[in-house]
């Protein structure tokens, strides 16, 4: 009977983590955390840069930053597959194989749903999940919605700040902010999360629901729109006719709804995490802020999910007329 | 002194306003509580669809979690916004 001993290891990963942990604290000495300011309109970081007809002026916003970077994130995977593709390689190796698992499990799930409309609806539910995905991930990257520019005309009185100058962008400076607690006011992030700017969210809500009509009317022809007017027994049967048609225009409602809705969860959901590690992080500035962003690590991947999920549920609904529902 | 009492008076009522639309909270851990319920308990009859009920358990939650993020919005709303 032989017993096996394990011998204590003592492996390097775990330095690393306490060097990192332990530079964090040194870092929490030398820039304090400051009570956290929270603003729900994202902040622009310039002046008007050009003015359009109809839509107004255009302003660069730190949430717009934020989605630059998850597009070109999103178009560096693209190109990358691509070249894979193009080069005839048998077996992806790396990001390349991730994106071909993703893209395959979010493929299945579409046809396991949808049946013969996936190569229509695949698509739209793809591109939200990896957008939304990308979009909520940004969060990890150290230095969103931490460093920033320090804005004087934000706050009533910034002589009580002081601040050491990182670096400069023309006549700009780049500070890392310390004194008063109001001093957090002043601070523009130059990157924050584009989740939690509502014009983000409920701009990808209309496309995700008009998209659903155009898929629904490809699907039916115009027999779709019967779903909003339904006027078929609506002579036959003067009583239910009626009440059917009273039901046609509160599906027309829903739909509006649904933008409420798809925008208000994800919007609610990223925005409470951010406030939660600004809580946090400012609590407790060392080690701490890593489980809080394990979780947000999830509430990301599932926010992204849920939404695509929807998306496709409401098309494939969709694309199965009224009548032949109610045949089932 | 006037305007110290309406100010303490709007915080007030800003605080209060914010603790009580975060009641609604409640609704959504019921809610999901209730979906884990049920996911558990089919996973326990039948174990081999484990993957597809944890699916559909994940955007239950998702579901049910939404109205109270609803009332959280609300009470974010009113403290930051207001």
């Amino acid at each position: 009977m032989s017993e096996t001993t394990t011998r204590w290891r003592w492996g390097t990963n775990r330095w690393i983590v306490l060097f990192f942990i332990i530079l964090s604290a040194i870092f929490a000495g030398i820039f304090p955390p400051l009570r956290p300011h929270v603003q729900l309109p994202a902040e622009y970081l310039t002046g008007t840069l050009f003015t359009l007809p109809f839509i107004g002026e255009f302003r660069l916003s730190n949430t717009i930053v934020a989605l630059l970077i998850a597009d070109a994130i999103l178009i560096g995977m693209a190109i990358l597959v691509g070249r894979a593709v193009r080069k005839g390689e048998q077996t992806f190796t790396g990001v390349t194989a991730a994106v071909e698992a993703i893209v395959e499990g979010l493929y299945n799930l579409t046809e396991s749903t949808a049946g013969k409309w996936a190569k229509t609806i695949f698509p739209w539910m793809a591109t939200i999940v990896l957008l939304v995905l990308v979009v909520n991930w940004t969060e990890m990257i150290p230095g969103v919605d931490s460093i920033g520019l320090f804005d004087k005309h934000h706050i009533e009185h910034p002589e009580a700040c002081t601040f050491d100058t990182l670096a400069r962008l023309g006549s700009t400076e780049v500070v890392a902010v310390g004194g008063e607690s109001e001093c957090a006011a002043g601070v523009v992030p130059f990157v924050r999360v584009a989740s939690t700017d509502l014009n983000f969210t409920i701009g990808l809500a209309i496309v995700s629901v008009v998209a659903t009509q155009f898929v629904g009317l490809r699907a039916l022809g115009p027999s779709y729109l019967t779903k909003f007017f339904n006027t078929r027994t609506l002579f036959k049967k003067p009583m239910f006719g009626a009440i059917d048609f009273l039901v046609g225009i509160l599906e027309a409602i829903l739909e509006a709804v649904k933008v409420l809705s798809f925008s208000f969860r994800l919007f609610g959901n990223i925005f409470a995490g951010s406030i939660l590690l600004f809580v946090v992080g400012s609590l407790v500035p060392v080690f701490a802020q890593s489980a809080v962003l394990l979780l947000e690590f999830f509430v990301g991947i599932i926010q992204a999910i849920v939404f695509g999920m929807l998306t496709l549920i409401f098309m494939s609904l969709a694309t199965i007329g009224h009548a032949e529902a109610e045949a089932h | 002194m006037e305007g110290n009492i309406v100010e303490a008076a709007t915080i007030f009522g800003k605080l209060v306003g914010a603790g009580l639309a975060a009641v609604g909270v409640l609704g959504g851990g019921i809610g999901v509580g209730l979906s884990a319920l049920g996911a558990v308990q089919a996973m326990g009859r039948n174990p081999d669809v484990a993957g597809t009920i944890q699916t559909n358990m994940i955007l239950g939650f998702a579901f049910a979690e939404a109205t109270s993020i609803y009332a959280l919005v609300v009470a974010l709303l009113i403290l930051f916004v207001f």
